[in-house]
């Protein structure tokens, strides 16, 4: 658990290191970088398209462009930031070119298809899990936007800042986007909580 | 930011990534646990929003390491083409920035463009036409054949019609017409015999024009060196178009002819066949020939054939020796022809066509 936990310390640390190594040419530093985001980026990026295929070579352009154009990029960025971000945009671009191909009509930005899950092992009594089972419910239900903006914050505990650059919009409506979910689930949640532990304490 | 003291919302428990540690593995690095009951109004906001947590799980993906090492290697492979890329660009560059390069280049492309500009609207040769075509049509599995011998070939299209193909041309086509319209394609000469099929009108592709038929024969020379598009109609009639637009459609009849000048983009109507040389140099035997037969033994019949659409005829000639017909052809593409002259012989006779070989099963004639 320790040694977890250290590793988790030491990441940003190590994101920063491993970018100038990387930006100087070192190719050790940029395998270490690849190895260690690869899945997480496959993971964001299948969340916005079914075919699997297409988001591997998308995370290996972004990673290729990034090798080639290593002398152009900002010294300070944040890593996995930027890797989110930089697949997001090709996925979109991706996208545009096919509707470009097939002639399709439609001009939606991406969506982001994702669901979250229940952890279902770190639930032990039955009340919780209801709880939960219902906030799962209510979180999966929030726009496709709101619910990514939840993920990258939450789950890849990105800042609001980083959030806005990734979806690219300003702060305010990243905040906003953050604000309006959890609102909206606090009101669906507690709304229904309420009225389930009266009919509870009713049939008790 | 804010210190853990100042808490109040579940959001900033949410994005303390030591309170989500702590949550999902227990690891308490920070001592959340005591901080928590430190205060009563504490728990309960911890206890949310670790149901929170508990509702938000992302699932692992499931890349296992060996694919991510393939991953990376593919990168690798990547990179390696698009610096070789860079390379080649940046040598383009340096090479065009050394000032002779550039005087060369401008003077090729100058050069180029004349000579593209020359060909276009001086020569009008287009030749490239027929590719054009081919390459723009959807019909996928068009067959295509050239005629690259001195004598014509006879092709047969899947509906029973018939095209004699000259020497130095090329006739595509699909194995078997779909849809409403019969579309073949056509570069140089070739004399066409149309089953009839008012349904499914038969269109010839030739240079900028389409020639549109029901059910007809007419010859179409429409070589992509030559400035001129000649259609001749032998028997029923078709509609001639060009493909720039601006000129209307043309109607000929029987024995008339249309020029079309590739140069201006205009049709020339021809209606005295006989007195235009070019049309009258290049009349094919098939159409001097006449197909009205009257009493006529069937062996001198299948010459007359033989010599019209350059097909060899193998026909039990002891059999036939005597039977004699009375038939009218003219308007009938070689199958067709067939089929009548060997239902004329007998119920039981037939022929099988393989290229330019055709075979008369015959057991003589009624």
């Amino acid at each position: 658990m320790d040694l977890k936990n250290q590793i988790l310390h030491n990441v940003v640390l190590d994101d920063n290191e491993l970018w100038l190594a990387m930006k100087a040419g070192d190719e050790k530093a940029f395998s270490t970088l690849f190895k260690r985001y690869y899945s997480y980026l496959i993971r964001y990026g299948n969340s916005f398209s079914p075919f699997s295929e297409k988001t591997q070579d998308c995370v290996q352009d972004v990673f290729t462009d990034i090798w080639v154009y290593r002398n152009s990029l900002s010294d300070t960025v944040v890593v996995k930031a930027y890797l989110l971000s930089c697949v997001r945009k090709r996925i979109v671009r991706s996208k545009e070119r096919d509707k470009v191909f097939n002639k399709s009509k439609s001009v939606d930005a991406i969506a982001f298809l994702f669901d979250f899950s229940v952890e279902q092992q770190l639930i032990s009594d039955e009340l919780t899990e209801g709880k939960v089972k219902h906030l799962n419910k209510v979180l999966n239900f929030l726009p496709a936007r709101q619910k990514e903006a939840l993920f990258l914050r939450y789950h890849h505990g990105l800042s609001v800042d980083e959030v806005a650059g990734v979806l690219n919009v300003n702060y305010q409506s990243a905040s906003n986007l953050l604000h309006r979910a959890i609102l909206y689930i606090r009101k669906e949640w507690k709304g229904s909580f309420v009225l389930l532990i009266m009919l509870l304490t009713n049939w008790i | 930011m804010k210190e853990r003291n100042q808490y109040i919302e579940i959001e900033d428990f949410l994005a303390d990534e030591s309170f989500r540690l702590w949550m999902k593995s227990g690891n308490d690095h920070d001592g959340w646990e005591e901080w928590t009951l430190e205060h009563p109004s504490r728990a309960k906001l911890v206890e949310e929003a670790r149901l929170w947590l508990l509702a938000m799980k992302v699932s692992e993906s499931n890349v296992s390491p060996d694919e991510v090492d393939a991953a990376l290697q593919k990168t690798w492979m990547k990179i390696e083409k698009v610096e070789q890329e860079r390379k080649m660009e940046q040598k383009i560059i340096q090479l065009w920035n050394t000032s002779w390069f550039k005087k060369v280049a401008a003077v090729l492309v100058i050069g180029l463009l004349s000579f593209y500009t020359y060909n276009n609207y001086f020569v009008e040769k287009g030749n490239s036409y027929y590719e054009q075509i081919i390459a723009n049509t959807d019909d996928d599995g068009l067959l295509e054949q050239i005629n690259n011998s001195n004598k014509p070939q006879i092709i047969t299209l899947s509906d029973g019609s018939s095209v004699l193909l000259q020497p130095k041309s090329k006739l595509s086509y699909p194995k078997i017409f779909r849809g409403n319209e019969r579309n073949v394609y056509l570069s140089g000469e070739a004399f066409f015999e149309i089953s009839k099929n008012p349904k499914k009108p038969f269109f010839v592709h030739a240079n900028e024009i389409v020639t549109k038929v029901v059910g007809t024969s007419f010859r179409i020379k429409a070589y992509a060196e030559q400035s001129d598009v000649e259609v001749l109609v032998r028997t029923g009639k078709v509609e001639v178009n060009s493909k720039k637009m601006n000129q209307k459609e043309m109607v000929l009849l029987p024995n008339q002819a249309l020029r079309f000048e590739r140069k201006n983009q205009t049709f020339d109507k021809i209606t005295d066949i006989t007195k235009d040389k070019s049309i009258n140099n290049s009349v094919q035997s098939i159409e001097q020939l006449s197909f009205e037969f009257t009493d006529i033994p069937v062996a001198q019949i299948f010459k007359t054939i033989e010599q019209a659409y350059s097909v060899e005829i193998d026909f039990p000639k002891k059999e036939l020796k005597n039977c004699h017909l009375t038939t009218s052809l003219s308007d009938q593409p070689l199958p067709e022809k067939l089929k009548i002259i060997c239902k004329s012989i007998s119920e039981n006779s037939s022929y099988t066509m393989n290229g330019n070989q055709i075979t008369i099963l015959s057991k003589g004639c009624n």
